[in-house]
């Protein structure tokens, strides 16, 4: 029977999710793994695992109730092991490893926060800032909107004074947040957002951040931000052994 | 009019926000080598958001069309009547039918990224923009 893994924590973590449901189904029992002073929180793996909706919330679950109760190393969602024996292998053969990272991030989670541009915000503040484009906007106003050709050439000024703007508001909402966070990672660029930031954050001062990105959202109106935590520290988890090694070999 | 605060989601932690952090779940997160990871086929993490762009012949036109109607002097949140507006010229298929299989009853994840790719393939755009009518939708969800 393979081994579904969640997350790695520490032995000592005293409100572990034993006996929640995982993922498959019917959902399979959590159990608790423990090898030395580090535990991992597994549960069998059920037979055809796909990343369902259910399947992908039973993991973020399993994982936001464990880390809860103190740090945890979450794993990325599907990984699976041979069997326990395997997952103990790994736990006592890197065992310094997981024992730093626990250590790093304890007492600490990940908020991450995607922005977009509210467009009619964005149109009146491009408009606002450009006399050119409120010139030309007027000009095309007054002919009834304008031939094709004037709308393309007011629609393209405007397209690029729009992305000039994704750019610095990326900038400043990152420059914005960043001081109240421990750390930041950077998202994948996606369509859809001008910004992916995830911050690691105190447990204790989360709400020191979550006021940052209040005083964000009334400086800057026309970003609509989206945050979502606090999370297990997915982002945060790395660097792994081979990264970390060259970290401490360039000392 | 402002989005969602920062949602809780510890314990119960529902599907609202499940979508947001679908790329953290599917993306980050500790890899070991030793474990072998479930299949991953179809999911295109990077292009689930298929949304109206920027760089095309029509966003040109429809942002002339969106100035022509701003009234400069009005606050941008004071324009009641202009966001219905937006949000119907820009309610393009990709996005509804995305977002829709995103939101919906689809029952696996990599489904919905597979129609949301193919959205994409189809529309080709580069960039995606975010619009009153998208942000309404989520608002009632």
């Amino acid at each position: 029977m393979s081994t579904y893994v969640y997350g790695i924590t520490a032995g000592s973590h005293t409100a572990l999710p034993e006996g929640m449901g995982g993922v498959g189904d019917p959902p399979r029992p959590v159990r608790i793994l423990k090898e030395g002073e580090l535990a991992a929180i597994v549960s069998d793996a059920p037979e055809g695992l796909r990343p369902k909706r259910k399947d992908l919330l039973a993991h973020q679950n399993v994982l936001s109730e464990a880390g809860g109760g103190g740090a945890v190393l979450p794993m990325r969602f599907g990984s699976v092991a041979q069997d326990d024996a395997a997952v103990t292998g790994v736990l006592a053969e890197r065992a310094e490893h997981y024992r730093e990272r626990l250590g790093a991030l304890d007492g600490k989670v990940e908020y991450n926060v995607k922005a977009s541009h509210d467009e009619q915000g964005v149109l009146h503040r491009v408009m606002s800032e450009n006399a050119e484009l409120r010139a030309l906007a007027e000009t095309n106003r007054k002919a009834g909107g304008g031939t094709y050709e004037d709308r393309l050439r007011l629609g393209e000024m405007v397209a690029t004074a729009v992305q000039h703007r994704e750019a610095e508001d990326a900038a400043e909402l990152q420059r914005a947040l960043e001081a109240a966070a421990t750390d930041v990672s950077v998202g994948p660029e996606s369509t859809g957002w001008l910004a992916n930031v995830s911050y690691l954050v105190d447990r204790q001062s989360a709400e020191v951040f979550l006021a940052a990105v209040e005083q964000l959202r009334k400086s800057h109106p026309h970003i609509e931000l989206r945050v979502n935590g606090p999370l297990p520290p997915y982002s945060f988890v790395e660097p792994g052994p081979a990264q970390h090694a060259e970290a401490e070999a360039a000392h | 009019m402002t989005v969602v605060p920062a949602q809780q989601s510890g314990g119960g932690g529902g599907s609202s926000g499940l979508y947001d952090v679908l790329e953290l779940v599917l993306d980050r997160g500790l890899v070991i080598d030793a474990f072998v990871r479930v299949s991953l086929v179809g999911i295109e993490i990077l292009k689930i958001d298929v949304r109206v762009v920027v760089a095309s012949v029509d966003t040109y036109l429809r942002f002339a069309e969106a100035c022509n109607r701003l009234d400069l002097e009005a606050g941008p949140r004071k324009d009641p009547g202009l966001p219905d507006l937006v949000g119907e010229i820009t309610e393009s298929g990709a996005r509804g039918k995305s977002k829709g299989a995103l939101s919906g009853a689809a029952e696996t994840i990599s489904d919905a990224f597979k129609q949301a790719r193919d959205d994409g393939q189809t529309e080709s755009r580069p960039r995606a923009r975010k619009t009153t009518s998208s942000r309404k939708r989520e608002e009632q969800e």
